[in-house]
């Protein structure tokens, strides 16, 4: 990987004063594992952080090559597909539609399991989580390390599972029995539908490996001064995402274990009696296939919150730091990440209003899911309050913060028309949920992490990312963002469904080829405009204008530290005397007050004053 | 400069900071509170598998009674007594280690491991004796039927032309009447006519219930009586005909399913043990003793829900 | 320089209620829109969409225009007040609580009729017609003449479903192999056919007309072509048809017994 060889270089290139010792006895093996100790069997929390996020943008980059590729079908059904379409194609250069169900499974899968939660826990988790409380690193370092390897077989697991007889998983994400428990039910339901398993799986066990290491650390090894509410909203988010991952993601394990015997043990726990398919009649049987959908929702519908919680929070950093102001509404910013995660727990079956539940269930989940809208609009309003009065400056990360704020308005809205369970009978399974993830997710989620990876690129690298570009990168990736997505909501207002490879057969949605048109050439922009992004990001690690410590004078405890920070983090003890937010005090000459800075008079009383 | 301004992690240069100084949290050692929030997902685990089973039972249509899948409700409380006694044992170990009586820490200890190993004898015991009764975890290798069918009346034709089996029933023929028991009598009369029933061309579904009780009788509803009043496998141990055991299939997954995946647990907790053993179980062993405990009481407690959840309901 | 910086990115921001509310303004036009509804309760479905529209669309509005107000106003570089340095409020926050509280609590309650009527208030009377998904099409069993199902004379058909208009219909949804979802986008009704489930659904036609039975749950590879036609017809139409298809029924079944 690219990472490591630069980081190689480095070693050797950097002047090496305080290393000299090294030097002392020059043997190579001893260097190769010097080198393997610090760069990839790492257990520095930082190192694992970035190890997280080059993988975790690799497979962004694969994500949306493959997203890519579903656009290509939707728009241009069985036409040739351009460059690509001899490596995978079956007829001539044209896609078959099985392939086309494969290529959405495994565009959600990596998206989701390889790339959202990993980079929000995984990269700045661990990046993040110690620096910003005051800790030299994670609690147990070795488990953290443990952590990111065991994502390897499953990156191994997915990535082979094109190549496999019948090729990849072609269930959906959500891999629904029996389409997914019965070998003979299409041909991703092989092997391919296997090794899913297994992927998911490792990827359960690196992040229960990750989430209790995170909540270990949060509540332990905070700096003296830094009590549990002088925390950043980043870390309440970590925290509480940590805890959703831990009581959550045990029971879609479990899950993937019962399915994971019903292919291939033979066991029918999602199998009811008596079902032939393709003819032929299955062995086992007496099982529930909707108890799959109870337990995958029971996890992934917490996991939703598991890929906007961590971004909510750096974005309410981000935003207070551009517009030099204090945070509104700390308190009830940190009390509706609870509740979301809290509700996030009844409301699953929001999911399964038409999946033959018991109706009288769907109406007790409608209203739980209405009332998650709450503390979502509680957040929504204490952003529009911090930038209200402040002074902003327009920095990339700042732009991109924003736009999650703007972004996940609309992507929480049309949550509501689902939640009615009477308009989810005429959009479920339509391109409007369609819409309405990718607002929360890629529109949402992906924009925070946007927003991060240029604001603490320089506490990673040392080095800032160039302004410009980032904007130009904002600009274009803002516009056809739209442009891909904005569409989908009229899509499916008319009833368009997803997951079809060709809809335009149905009298119904025949007229609605050219819109789609359009939508794919705004996704094949928005992939192109990602190149600007790349290259910024790899130039600026190595010719980025220099950073000092606290490059956006921002408050916090990480950029009190060295950039990037040494092993052990900080040269000194951190002491905290006040909350993260401090900006603008009145009466204090600069118009940010550092966490560990000194208690000063004006501060207090300006603070007393406020309340 | 064309490297990062300067490199991160100098992990084996021995380059530290200050040893810092931490805000006091809970009052729990790292090692302890990691330990808890692990069970906690353990718990989630062993949740949503008990969830299943609830869901899967409670959504069947029929359902068999534990003896009609051969469980043991004296077995299962006994292995239910050894567990908790194991718990009571680690206790005392922790106890003695903690008052620096290493030898004794050492002999409960052992006494643990071998209480543990004791209830994986008794599950093994109990899982071979449901394999000998055809009951597998998943239905292609069983010989469990859901129903007296015609998939069933020829399975038991198969089986009965198997030609050891064959064998075995010629040299049964062949014994002068004398030389058998009462029910070895009756058993071979039965054994004729079940052969009849199978073989006859024009056979009602009706033949074949009779045919599925004569080999394994399933005691009516409300009868307590733990024997199948002699059915063709229990006079002839070798005769191993398929059964008939309405939801006997999904009972069998979800059996094996949970007591499996408790029984994972369980060695996991006996390999930690092993590895004490091999420690000095003084005052410094205390903490990992107390994290080896807690994890067996988890284990512990996940079993004393599973016995009433399999045995007694 | 940087003055326009800041009016560019906050009209940038301005664009995006402008545009949206212009997508959904001229969608209609362009027929991109609800496909016509030919059934009783599909209105109730609509006037919800439209009352969650109008709802989030005031919403959406309000918010993102506030946004790019506070971007325009409070730019640094054309700032000329002070920053206000406030942590919160306790009764901004106890309004915005409530007052989102008190609206989504009336649309659960609002909706819930609705959803009774189409998914709990099951009409009373045999089933009109059995519809069973498998891989890849529709198929459909009609009584017959003893007007009970499951009897051999049971009419069998594949994805041509023709019902009356203007009385109830009950559908017994079945699934042989794996999920589908039975979808008439302009009957308003969707649910998914489970394996080893019988479902009812419900509803009441009231145009005459031909329209798609989509499938709208992932069942495989051949999902996409899963598409069946419902004819809603009069009841004497709809009687001749199944007359029709009876004795075409018969005939081949007296060919097949033939050979
Ligand atoms: C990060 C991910 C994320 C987030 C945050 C959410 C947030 C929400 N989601 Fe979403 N959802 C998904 C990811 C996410 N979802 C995914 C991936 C799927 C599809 C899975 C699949 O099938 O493949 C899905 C599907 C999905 C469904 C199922 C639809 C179907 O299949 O038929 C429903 C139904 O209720 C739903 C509802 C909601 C609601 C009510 C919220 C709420 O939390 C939103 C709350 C926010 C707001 C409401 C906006 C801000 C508030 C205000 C400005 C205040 C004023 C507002 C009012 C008074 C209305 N979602
Ligand atoms: C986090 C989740 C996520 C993200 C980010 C995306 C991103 C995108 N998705 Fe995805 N999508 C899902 C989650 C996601 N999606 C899910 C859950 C489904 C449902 C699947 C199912 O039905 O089972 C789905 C389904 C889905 C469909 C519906 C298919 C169907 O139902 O038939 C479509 C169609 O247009 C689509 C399109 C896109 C597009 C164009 C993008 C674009 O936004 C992609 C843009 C990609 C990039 C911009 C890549 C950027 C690369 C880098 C930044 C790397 C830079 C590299 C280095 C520095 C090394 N997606
Ligand atoms: Cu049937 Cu999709
Ligand atoms: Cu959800």
């Amino acid at each position: 990987m690219s990472t490591v060889e630069t980081k190689t270089t480095s070693v050797q290139d950097a002047p090496q004063k305080q290393e000299t010792h090294v030097h002392a006895q020059p043997s190579s093996a001893r260097k190769l594992s010097t080198f393997l100790s610090t760069y990839v069997f790492s257990k520095d929390h930082k190192v694992i952080g970035l190890q997280f996020l080059f993988s975790t943008l690799l497979w962004f980059l694969i994500g949306g090559l493959l997203a890519l590729a579903v656009r290509w079908q939707v728009a241009w059904p069985w036409s040739d597909v351009p460059v690509v379409g001899k490596l995978f194609a079956q007829q001539g250069g044209q896609m078959a539609p099985e392939f086309y169900t494969m290529l959405f499974t495994m565009h959600a899968t990596v998206m989701i399991f390889l790339v959202i939660i990993p980079i929000l826990a995984g990269a700045f988790g661990n990046f993040l989580i110690p620096l910003m409380i005051g800790a030299d690193d994670m609690a147990f370092p070795t488990l953290n390390m443990l952590s990111y390897w065991f994502m390897w077989p499953a990156f191994i697991a997915f990535g082979a599972s094109f190549f496999v007889e019948g090729g990849a998983a072609s269930s959906g994400w959500t891999s629904y029995p029996t389409l997914s428990t019965n070998v003979n039910s299409s041909p991703g339901a092989g092997w391919g539908q296997t090794l899913w398993l297994i992927g998911l799986t490792f990827v359960g066990v690196s992040s229960m490996l990750g989430s209790v290491n995170y909540m270990t650390t949060i509540i332990l090894m905070r700096a003296p001064g830094m009590t549990m509410f002088r925390l950043p909203m980043t870390i309440w988010a970590m925290f509480i995402t940590a805890v959703l991952q831990a009581f959550a993601l045990p029971v879609l394990t479990a899950a993937g274990f019962m399915q994971l015997a019903d292919r291939s043990l033979g066991t029918g726990f999602f199998t009811p009696e008596g079902n032939i398919v393709n003819n032929a009649i299955a062995t086992a049987g007496g099982g529930q296939p909707l108890l799959w959908q109870h337990l995958f929702w029971f996890y992934s519908h917490p996991a939703v919150y598991i890929m906007i919680l961590p971004a909510m929070g750096m974005v309410s950093d981000i935003l207070t730091c551009f517009a030099r102001k204090p945070l509104f509404g700390y308190r009830p910013m940190v009390y509706s990440v609870a509740g979301i995660a809290g509700l996030g727990f009844i409301v699953w079956g929001h999911h399964m209003f038409m999946s033959g539940m018991n109706p009288a269930l769907g109406t007790t989940f409608m209203v739980s899911t209405m009332m998650i809208a709450l503390p979502s609009a509680v957040k929504t309003f204490n952003w529009l309050g911090t930038i209200w009065a402040g002074r902003i400056q327009f920095t990339t990360s700042m732009l991109f913060a924003l736009s999650f704020v703007s972004m996940f308005i609309i992507g929480g809205l049309s949550g509501i028309f689902m939640a009615a369970t009477p308009v989810d009978i005429f959009i479920h399974d339509t391109y409007f949920i369609v819409a309405h993830f990718h607002y929360v997710l890629f529109a949402g989620t992906a924009m925070g992490v946007w927003a991060a990876i240029y604001f603490w690129f320089p506490k990673m690298f040392g080095r800032t990312m160039n302004e410009f570009w980032g904007k130009v990168h904002f600009f274009l990736t803002f516009i056809f963002l739209n442009g891909t997505f904005f569409t989908m909501h009229i899509l499916g207002a008319v009833g368009f469904p997803r997951r079809l490879a060709d809809a335009y057969h149905y009298e119904t949605f025949h007229h609605l080829q050219p819109l789609n048109a359009f939508m794919t050439y705004c996704a094949i922009g928005m992939v192109a405009s990602q190149i600007i992004f790349a290259v910024n990001f790899f130039w600026s690690m190595f010719y980025g204008p220099v950073a000092g410590r606290n490059p956006w004078n921002s408050n916090t405890l990480e950029w009190t530290a060295p950039s990037p920070p040494g092993h052990g983090n900080f040269d000194f003890q951190p002491i905290v005397h006040r909350g993260p937010y401090e900006y603008s005090v009145p009466g204090v000459e600069s118009d940010h007050l550092m966490q560990t800075d000194p208690p000063n008079a004006a501060a207090t009383a300006a603070a007393a004053a406020a309340h | 400069m064309n490297a990062p301004a300067a490199s991160i992690g100098h992990e084996s240069h021995g380059h530290h900071g200050p040893v810092l100084q931490y805000q006091p949290g809970l009052p729990l050692s790292r090692g302890k509170l990691i330990m808890w929030l692990f069970l906690s997902t353990e718990i989630m685990f062993f949740a949503a598998l008990l969830g299943s089973y609830v869901v899967l039972r409670f959504g069947a249509a029929v359902w068999p009674k534990p003896h009609h899948v051969h469980l043991s409700e004296p077995i299962g409380a006994f292995n239910t007594f050894v567990l908790i006694c194991s718990s009571v044992t680690v206790v005392l170990a922790l106890e003695a280690a903690r008052a620096n009586k290493r030898s004794l820490a050492k002999s409960w200890m052992l006494l643990t491991l071998i209480l543990g190993s004791l209830f994986l004898g008794v599950k093994a015991y109990e899982y071979s004796s449901k394999f000998d009764h055809g009951i597998y975890p998943w239905a292609p290798r069983g010989r469990i039927y859901e129903r007296p069918d015609l998939y069933y009346g020829s399975a038991v034709r198969a089986r009965l032309s198997d030609p050891a089996i064959l064998a075995k029933i010629k040299e049964l023929d062949g014994r002068p009447e004398n030389e058998l028991s009462d029910a070895e009598l009756t058993g071979r009369r039965r054994l004729k006519q079940v052969k009849d029933m199978v073989n006859n061309p024009d056979q009602q579904a009706f033949d074949l219930a009779v045919v599925a009780d004569q080999i394994m009788p399933l005691p009516g509803e409300g009868s307590d009586s733990h024997d199948h009043g002699g059915g063709l496998n229990d006079t002839f141990a070798w005769l191993q005909l398929p059964a008939v055991i309405p939801g006997g299939n999904m009972w069998a997954s979800t059996y094996f399913f949970l007591t499996g995946f408790h029984a994972v647990h369980v060695i996991v907790g006996l390999i930690v043990f092993s590895i004490l053993l091999l420690y000095e179980l003084g005052p410094a062993a205390a903490g990992m003793i107390e994290n080896a405990g807690l994890y067996w009481h988890f284990v512990d407690l996940v079993w004393i829900f599973l016995f009433p959840l399999l045995y007694l309901f | 320089m940087k003055r326009l910086a800041g009016l560019f990115w906050s009209l940038l921001f301005l664009a995006v209620p402008i545009f949206g509310v212009i997508t959904f303004a001229v969608a209609p036009a362009y027929d991109i829109w609800l496909p016509k509804d030919v059934s009783e309760h599909g209105a109730s479905v609509d006037g919800l969409f439209y009352f969650i529209l109008w709802l989030t669309g005031g919403v959406f509005v309000v918010t993102e225009v506030a946004l790019f107000w506070f971007i325009w106003k409070y730019d640094a570089n054309n700032k000329k007040s002070e920053v206000k340095y406030r942590h919160g409020s306790h009764v901004l926050e106890v309004v915005w609580t409530i007052v989102p509280a008190a609206v989504l609590l009336f649309l659960a309650i609002y909706q819930m009729n609705t959803w009774a009527d189409i998914k709990m208030r099951r009409p009373n009377m045999a089933p009109t017609v059995e519809v069973i998904g498998r891989q890849f099409e529709w198929r459909l069993r009609y009584p017959g003449r003893d007007g009970v199902l499951g009897t051999p004379d049971d009419l069998h058909l594949v994805n041509d479903l023709h019902l009356p208009i203007d009385e109830d219909i009950l559908i017994q949804l079945k699934s042989m192999d794996v999920l589908h979802s039975f979808f008439l986008p302009n009957v308003r009704i969707k649910q998914d056919a489970v394996p080893g489930m019988k479902i009812p659904v419900w509803f009441k036609a009231r145009e005459e007309g031909v329209f798609d039975i989509v499938c709208a749950e992932l069942c495989g590879w051949g999902h996409y072509k899963m598409k069946g036609r419902v004819t809603f017809e009069s009841r004497e139409s709809f009687e001749k048809w199944l007359e029709v298809k009876y004795q075409e029924q018969e005939a081949t079944q007296a060919s097949n017994a033939e050979t």
